[in-house]
């Protein structure tokens, strides 16, 4: 009597999941009708279990699969040369990073932010880099994908006495800030800014004390400041 | 003693007029609260129920109007210094300052490299004592105060100054 129940059941609970929900409807008895609806609940449930941990599997091979054949600074310098073969330097760029001349630098950022293969949506970090006294000075922009999940490091250097680079301020808000420390410490000229104005030191602060040869002012304000050369050198 | 003696009651103090100033300032010397940097923590905890600066007549003021000793305490940069140069002018005579901490009395660790730091706050202010440490714990803060309340304490305002 139980076997032929639970063959019953069975053959409800099939018949219902391909779609026809009469057969377990149709069952007479109370007690089996419910016993094979709790059946096909269990039922769906475990096939989105395997349906789900099947597309999980095929997500991490995808992703193991792009991370072996290239970093995602290569990935993207390869987005970036396709599209703007002109301004990328191929010579000074590595599998780090990516180094860009200035002048297109607004619209590279904007396809950067909005390009489907790019989506950086987060610009961590504007570093400012004075490589010594004979070379240029230097931008980095550190840019990261929520949605991707990938990083990018982009590099810019400008001469040291004309000093410009265009302002991602309106591409990125959190760029506003970056680039007036920057400002404030290389004396890096962001054009485009809507404030480019010092952001730590007060805003009469004779030059820029990030650079190599920066030299100590002697007074501020009245204020005797001693150079103090003895000691540690 | 001879024309005083044994001639008043026991709730009866004779002592001289600038001996009564010194002692009434001493014990009530007000601070200005403001911190610059780590040092006003230690100077927090100082004033906090552990160690409790109220016990020898210390209230954090937080106006420079109201306050008789500024406690310098933390770094001083150069873009702060105009401002402690103004609040120390605020304040209302007799005033006095304690530099807390070895950035206040000589750029501590800044002493060398750091471009916008004050080498010591009394290029700006004068300074009455000095508190090394970095930060000083408590204790050495509260040292520091009380020999204020002596210097306070041995002042002759009423006395003309020959010189």
């Amino acid at each position: 009597m139980t076997d032929n129940l639970e063959q019953l059941i069975k053959e409800a609970v099939e018949k219902a999941l391909e779609g026809d929900m009469d057969a377990i409807n149709n069952i007479e008895d109370r007690v089996t009708r419910s016993k094979a609806k709790a059946a096909l609940v269990k039922a769906k449930r475990e096939a989105v279990k395997e349906k789900t941990e099947a597309s999980l599997d095929d997500n991490s091979e995808s992703v193991s699969d792009s991370k072996k054949d290239k970093t995602s600074n290569e990935h993207i310098a390869e987005l970036l040369i396709q599209q703007f073969p002109d301004d990328i330097n191929k010579e000074l760029s590595s599998n780090e990073h990516i180094q860009i001349q200035p002048k297109n630098w607004l619209i590279i950022s904007i396809y950067l932010r909005d390009d489907p293969g790019c989506l950086f949506d987060s610009l961590q970090c504007i570093t400012g880099v004075d490589l010594g006294e004979e070379s240029d000075l230097e931008v980095r922009y550190n840019l990261h994908s929520m949605t991707h999940r990938h990083a990018v490091e982009i590099r810019i250097s400008c001469p040291r006495n004309k000093a410009k680079v265009p302002s991602v301020e309106s591409i990125w808000r959190i760029g506003d800030w970056f680039e007036r420390e920057t400002y404030d410490m290389y004396g890096i000229e962001f054009e485009g800014h809507r404030d480019l104005k010092r952001i730590l030191l007060p805003e009469d602060w004779e030059g820029w004390p990030l650079r190599k040869d920066y030299e100590v002012q002697e007074t501020y304000h009245g204020i005797i400041v001693p150079k103090v050369k003895e000691g540690w050198e | 003693m001879g024309v005083f003696e044994n001639k008043f009651q026991d709730n009866v103090v004779v002592a001289s007029l600038d001996k009564l100033l010194g002692w009434a300032r001493s014990t009530s010397p007000w601070f200005f609260q403001f911190g610059l940097a780590c040092c006003a923590i230690e100077m927090m905890a100082t004033a906090a129920s552990r160690h409790d600066l109220m016990r020898i007549g210390m209230i954090p003021r937080s106006s420079p109007r109201q306050a008789d000793v500024m406690i310098v305490a933390g770094t001083v940069t150069l873009k702060m210094a105009l401002r402690v140069k103004k609040l120390y002018e605020q304040m209302a005579n007799p005033k006095y300052v304690i530099s807390m901490g070895s950035c206040a009395t000589s750029g501590g660790p800044y002493w060398q490299h750091g471009y916008h730091v004050l080498k010591g706050v009394d290029l700006v202010v004068p300074v009455d004592v000095y508190v090394p440490g970095c930060p000083p714990r408590p204790e050495a803060l509260i040292e520091g105060l009380l020999k204020l309340q002596e210097k306070i304490q041995s002042e002759r305002p009423l006395t003309r100054k020959t010189a």
